[in-house]
């Protein structure tokens, strides 16, 4: 019998197509089913807010900052009022710091109920979307009753957060974690020991701790492969030096591990946000900031350790209103440049696999 | 090692390729000759005490009179946080690339050529990358890049 | 017949039962505007709040709309999210891709006219209407899910509300 003689085809998977978490266009070079080669086309999402901030005053350019990665805007704000904070010395007082730590521990919460929803659409598997959108809906009234905005909050800005929560807060937050807690052994039981779901996970896109390293991997992936690496404990900033909490790691870097990491730091953030609110203190909620604020002139690079990783802010200030430049590091840029090293001879299921449990958003790549 | 400390070891196991410079605000800040670039982010890497694997950021700066280009680094097993950056004339733009020592630059320094138009030598792929594939309008980041419907909004 | 009562204002009531009459427009678009099927298309921050209208508090399978992955079998694209110059072409193949009777819902800021980029953004398409004609705008920033599912409530409106030579001349 003849050999079989096999060509190689190229098939552009993108800009839109339903599991690239958003616009990426990725050309692959395909040997039958096996994936050969892999060329991310990014900049389907480039807005350009890197050139408006320099067109901006400080105060102007924190909303902006909500759209950098909209699915934990929390942390974006917190980064830049970091970074501003740092270059000016400002003084923040502690009930606002202890108000934006809970609202970023709520909010990498809900981002990893979302991260658990569509990781799971992407592999089959409906209802954990309906699930985890359910509960994060506890978590958006939430957000809701402080600033009035359920995705975007413009809520933490320059000198502490803009306006201080309602009575009933406290009371409907520990609510929403009693029933967010219980229900997290029902997510863990509904897809960890699937077989179906072990099969496609375990042992693809195994990413060892000297790539994520040498790629700029960090965050849950980075801990994922085994590194024991947390921003808030390895470089703190804000109150987290207060709290106590576990930085969880899993063994071998594969899907299955990304998966799992997540959902065990759920629980952690559970945990961080209980200690806020019983240790939260009276005083001010926000430090008079003018509107014609100037920042001395210097430069500074302020990282700080979001749901998705590390996300860094360096401005360099000139001593008038505008800043002079502010570029933005998100942690899916250097995640996505780790994809073709890790995505190569592999079918194009376990592709689609390994790019939804690196928890990819476009708008940290494209900016 | 506090951040004290780190200034000074860095200091004096360069023998001068790092000068300090103190428009840092929070991390040490050091300045370096674009000839000595690949030296010294060795020599950071592989430094026993320091161990600077992990790149955090590069960024290209515009200030109006010359370029600089600014490297964040840190070390995983150190804990430590150490910025330097390059400057470079209009005329003479053009600097050396690192991936080699820290893989995690190749796309950054990809963005920095096609936003400000600084040539990076060897490194192998400076495509288009952000922008939209036929967009013939110059480098945006520059601070002398205007198009007609660029709005510069006043201070108020 | 007890059917009969309830029927919805349009249809003739016939006595004796059995038998309605109404036109072949009202029925036709009738049944279309309680089942449009829209394009999961979304680019950025209006697509999470597009999720979560499909999800499980405000219900999208209520009225009957369901997400297609590809645009054959789609009848509606909500624009969710700023369409960037690089990204504008690709909305206006996946919009010929459609058959026809095809709409379209611009929502949220960017789409409508460019939203918090419209100054000084060298990068995005200030408003979607100069590559595909829209049907109905949702403003907001990203809006709220009523809102979209207000949206929605009035392009069915605007369907029960269209002629038969219509969907041939678009």
């Amino acid at each position: 019998m003849a050999a079989l003689r096999t060509e190689e085809f190229v098939v552009s998977m993108g800009p839109h197509h339903p599991s690239t978490h958003g616009v990426c266009r990725l050309i692959l070079t395909m040997d039958g089913e096996k994936v050969v080669h892999i060329e991310p086309v990014i900049g389907y999402l480039h807005r350009a807010i890197e050139k408006i901030c320099e067109n901006r005053t400080y105060p102007q350019c924190v909303p902006l900052m909500d759209r950098f990665e909209y699915v934990t805007s929390m942390a974006c704000e917190h980064a830049f009022a970091l970074a501003v904070e740092k270059l000016a010395e400002v003084e923040v007082p502690e009930r606002a710091e202890y108000l934006r730590v809970i609202m970023v521990e709520l909010n990498r919460i809900a981002s990893h109920l979302i991260f658990w929803g569509v990781t799971a659409m992407d592999g089959g598997a409906y209802t954990p979307f309906l699930y985890g959108l359910r509960e994060r809906e506890l978590i958006i009234d939430l957000f809701e009753m402080t600033c009035g905005q359920r995705l975007t909050y413009n809520y933490i800005r320059i000198g502490g957060v803009s306006r201080d929560i309602p009575p009933e807060f406290v009371p409907q937050c520990r609510e929403a974690l009693k029933i967010i807690s219980g229900k997290m052994s029902d997510y863990e039981g509904l897809l960890n020991e699937n077989p179906i779901w072990l099969v496609r996970t375990k042992g693809v896109g195994v990413l060892s701790p000297e790539m994520a390293i040498a790629y700029g991997a960090s965050g849950p992936v980075l801990r994922a492969s085994g590194v024991d690496y947390d921003i808030r404990r390895n470089d703190p900033y804000s109150i987290y030096d207060k709290f106590d909490f576990n930085i969880p790691t899993q063994p071998n870097g594969d899907c299955y591990d990304r998966f799992v990491q997540r959902l065990d730091e759920i629980r952690e953030s559970i945990r961080i946000i209980g200690q806020a609110l019983d240790g939260l203190p009276e005083g001010d909620f926000k430090k008079k900031i003018s509107p014609r604020f100037k920042a001395p002139a210097g430069e500074v690079y302020s990282r700080l350790e979001s749901s998705r990783g590390e996300m860094g802010v360096y401005i360099q200030a000139d001593g008038t209103t505008k800043p002079l430049r502010v570029k933005l590091r998100g942690s899916s840029y250097n995640h996505l440049e780790v994809v073709p090293e890790i995505a190569t001879d592999v079918l194009i299921a376990d592709l689609v696999m390994i790019f939804a449990t690196l928890d990819i958003i476009m708008p940290e790549v494209d900016r | 090692m506090t951040r004290d400390e780190l200034k000074r070891h860095v200091e004096s196991h360069f023998n001068g390729k790092l000068t300090p410079l103190d428009t840092g605000r929070f991390d040490p800040m050091f300045e370096v000759r674009p000839d000595d670039l690949l030296d010294v982010a060795r020599g950071l890497r592989d430094d026993d005490e320091l161990k600077f694997d992990f790149l955090c950021n590069i960024g290209a700066v515009d200030t109006g009179e010359h370029f600089e280009i600014v490297y964040s680094v840190a070390s995983i097993g150190k804990s430590l946080r150490l910025d330097f950056k390059v400057t470079l004339s209009y005329d003479k733009a053009e600097i050396e690339s690192v991936q080699e020592i820290w893989p995690a630059a190749n796309w950054h320094e990809r963005e920095v050529w096609e936003l400000y138009g600084i040539d990076v030598k060897n490194h192998g792929n400076l495509k288009r990358f952000l922008l939209p594939d036929d967009w013939d309008q110059g480098h945006p980041m520059r601070k002398d890049w205007d198009a007609p419907d660029f709005v510069r909004l006043s201070e108020e | 017949m007890g059917v009969i009562k309830k029927v919805p204002y349009y249809l003739d009531k016939v006595p004796g039962g059995g038998i309605m009459s109404t036109s072949l427009e009202g029925i036709l678009s009738h049944a279309q505007a309680c089942s449009v099927w829209y394009l999961l298309f979304g680019t950025a921050c209006c697509a999470i709040e597009l999720m979560c209208t499909g999800a499980s508090r405000y219900d999208f399978d209520r009225l009957g709309m369901i997400f297609r992955p590809t645009p054959r079998q789609a009848d509606l694209i909500i624009a969710a999210g700023t369409i960037t110059k690089k990204m504008a072409p690709r909305l206006r193949r996946l919009y010929d891709q459609m058959a026809e009777p095809r709409y379209v819902i611009a929502m949220g800021g960017c789409t409508i006219n460019g939203g918090p980029f419209y100054y000084d953004s060298y990068a995005v398409e200030k408003g979607i209407d100069h590559i595909v004609p829209v049907d109905i705008y949702v403003p907001g920033c990203p809006p709220r899910p009523e809102s979209l599912l207000e949206g929605c409530l009035n392009l069915q409106k605007k369907i029960k509300s269209q002629k038969l030579p219509d969907w041939h001349e678009k």
